[in-house]
């Protein structure tokens, strides 16, 4: 617990301010145990912000829901009869009962199961049993509908919801990097939801596994012996050459590349010697470039147009911010979600590029089951570094002694590209965590959009 | 998921009960044997029982409603935590023998059981098993995990012994409450 609080025992902005220390590169670990600030985050951060909550294909037809979060509310992001999706917080007006139970399904209204008020598709209270004779007519229906969220958009037919009015648009919240990172998902074409999210419980803040997301420094430790069970190959594991993007609101991007140089040799091909090279094995395809082994699959001409010069070479993990991890080639998003300070479920969602042949929809399933997932060879041995890290931030010694967050402080160039895009190339390093916790207090501090708005970091320039 | 059958054994007709209660023995002392390697940690004796074309699969179970029943297990295809050919296993094997398997190291302590064995159907030299599992995982000082479910099973007769040629996994859970699935079922 903090020891300075508020005589309500709330924190105030200069402690929050106190718990990340950017000139040092050090974080105080009672970012991760403090239900105080674990309070803070669900109302500053998950109730603001834009969440990601489903593609348009796992709900295709009127009345398909899917259960996700915002933060601990849950929601029911469904169809409705006009095939508008909507988000619903899931509690009825009445008592507060889940009106869905399921994870997905199909529906024609919501009935809640305790006292049978009936809800549309859109969230309109339709129907409340013994109206007339309970309350005599004296219910104002159009009063109890089911809360809605404040805004619903989708990104190329990925949804996300915020239940703030004030928050920006979608498009404006994700910013030139968040929208990179949603166009690496894109970048092969359209895509469909493959059935079925993986989902499991680890014991550790969520944040320690946002953190991760970003870390290549723990690739060759963590997730060697994935190595020598020959699954994959260290050098591609860590890449030397890295690139790192900062976005506005704590979006970032950070991984892998292509170099200027290797970019030029992509862009001499036509998108049909793309789609050949693409159609070979990874092993094949990290033949034909010899110098780096790159064995992702090419982006077509129209990626680059839609991502921009810089944008296109990032070849690394983005985070949407909060929680949203584009990962494994962009096929994936994994969510890090809220269960208390001590628990987060990570889901993973996987998409396919309507284009794939089957057989190249065969090796990526292979690839993302073999990797991630909580039977991933990569994967399997994440979570018990995240667990054991956040439950020593209880230690009342050892949380007196922050993380070190020090890679590469201070001494790397924010370059600017002619197109205005901005990024970092550089080694294996720590940016991009630092920019995350740095942004999470300036999310924590405001009060409001309009403050968060106004105080906000623009993405950094110059030294960092 | 293949209907139920509650046919105590669809064993040819011809077969009297006692070659039906030694066919069962022997089908039970296999999967016990097999289960005690995988607790003993002796995973490469484990693979050398797995034939060539075996099949690992653990589908995605979520709750549905009574209605959407057809949505419980993902399907052949969809998303899954196990899907593994031989190949698979052997480098989760591998994996696990490598010492640098922090999931794994220090090794957790299993337990697996094995109940309600029924042969549910024989063709050729294969035999359907059906049965209830659980599995209990013991992993440091205080971590303690229990997977329970339905396992489908094939078995090949090979020689005077059999090999395993599928295992399909159907827990009774649907959010994996555990840190990952480091072992095998
Ligand atoms: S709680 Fe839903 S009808 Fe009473
Ligand atoms: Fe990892």
């Amino acid at each position: 617990m903090l020891e300075t609080r508020g005589l309500d025992g709330s924190i105030d902005e200069d402690m929050i301010s106190a718990l990340i220390d950017g000139e040092q590169g050090t974080i105080d670990r009672r970012i991760y145990s403090d239900p105080e600030i674990y309070k803070l985050e669900l109302q500053r951060i998950f109730a603001r912000a834009w969440n990601f909550m489903c593609h348009e294909s796992q709900i295709p037809n009127p009345g398909d829901y899917f259960i996700n979060y915002i933060g601990e509310d849950q929601v029911i992001v469904v169809r409705d009869e006009n095939g508008t999706v909507q988000v619903l917080l899931n509690t009825c007006r009445h008592r507060g009962n889940a009106l869905c139970r399921a994870e997905q399904g199909n529906a024609k209204s919501f009935v809640c199961s305790y006292h049978g008020w009936n809800y549309g598709l859109d969230g309109t209270l339709l129907n409340v049993p013994g109206e007339t004779h309970f309350y005599r007519d004296r219910i104002d229906k159009a009063a109890w509908s089911l809360v809605k969220a404040a805004q619903v958009d989708h990104y190329k037919g990925f949804y996300f919801a915020t239940l703030d009015p004030s928050a920006p648009s979608l498009h404006d919240y994700l910013g030139e990097v968040g929208r990179i990172g949603m166009e690496t998902m894109t970048a092969q074409g359209e895509v469909v939801a493959v059935d079925g999210v993986q989902k499991n419980v680890i014991d550790c803040n969520w944040k320690i596994a946002v953190d991760n997301l970003f870390d290549w420094y723990h690739v060759r430790i963590s997730h060697g012996s994935a190595a020598k069970a020959g699954f994959v190959n260290l050098r591609m594991m860590m890449p030397m050459e890295q690139m790192v993007m900062l976005g506005e609101y704590g979006h970032a991007i950070g991984g892998p590349m292509l170099s200027e140089a290797h970019q030029a040799e992509i862009d001499k091909l036509s998108d049909g010697e793309r789609a050949e090279i693409n159609a070979l094995s990874d092993e094949e395809r990290a033949k034909w470039s010899p110098r780096i082994g790159e064995r992702r699959p090419l982006r077509p001409k129209a990626a680059a147009e839609a991502m921009g010069p810089v944008g296109v070479r990032a070849t690394g993990h983005p985070n949407i911010f909060p929680n949203s991890w584009i990962s494994t080639r962009a096929m994936q998003i994994s969510l890090r979600l809220p269960k208390g300070p001590f628990e987060t479920e990570v889901w993973w969602f996987t998409f396919m590029p309507k284009k794939y042949s089957e057989a190249e929809r065969r090796a990526a399933m292979k690839f993302i089951r073999l990797s991630f997932g909580p039977a991933g060879l990569l994967e399997q041995d994440d979570g018990e570094n995240w667990s054991q890290s956040t439950h020593a931030s209880q230690g009342v010694v050892g949380q007196t002694y922050p993380h070190n967050l020090q890679m590469g402080l201070g001494q790397d160039e924010v370059l600017e590209d002619p197109s205005g895009q901005k990024r970092i190339e550089t080694h294996v390093n720590e940016h991009a965590q630092r920019w995350t916790y740095k942004c999470w207090a300036e999310w924590l501090r405001a009060k409001d959009w309009d403050e968060l708005k106004k105080t906000r970091s623009p993405s950094p320039t110059g030294r960092i | 998921m293949p209907a139920v059958t509650t046919e105590s054994s669809p064993a040819p007709s011809t077969m009297g009960i006692a070659e039906k209660a030694g066919l069962q023995y022997e089908v039970e002392q296999f999967l016990y044997g097999e289960a005690a390697l995988l607790d003993d940690r002796k995973f490469r004796e484990w693979l050398a029982l797995v034939a060539d074309d075996m099949h690992y699969w653990m589908p995605i179970r979520r709750t549905v409603d009574r209605d959407n029943l057809d949505l419980e297990f993902t399907k052949l295809g969809g998303a899954a935590y196990f899907d593994d050919d031989k190949s698979d296993l052997s480098m989760r094997i591998a994996k696990l023998e490598a010492g640098s398997a922090w999931s794994e190291n220090p090794p957790s302590r299993t337990r697996h059981f094995v109940s309600n064995v029924r042969i549910v159907d024989m063709e050729g030299d294969e035999i359907a098993v059906e049965l209830a599992f659980h599995l209990y995982r013991s992993r440091l000082n205080g971590k303690v995990d229990n997977w329970i479910g339905k396992r489908q099973d094939r078995l090949r007769r090979v020689g005077d012994g059999f090999q395993l040629c599928r295992r399909h996994i159907f827990l009774d859970h649907t959010i994996i409450r555990s840190t990952n699935l480091s072992n095998l079922f």
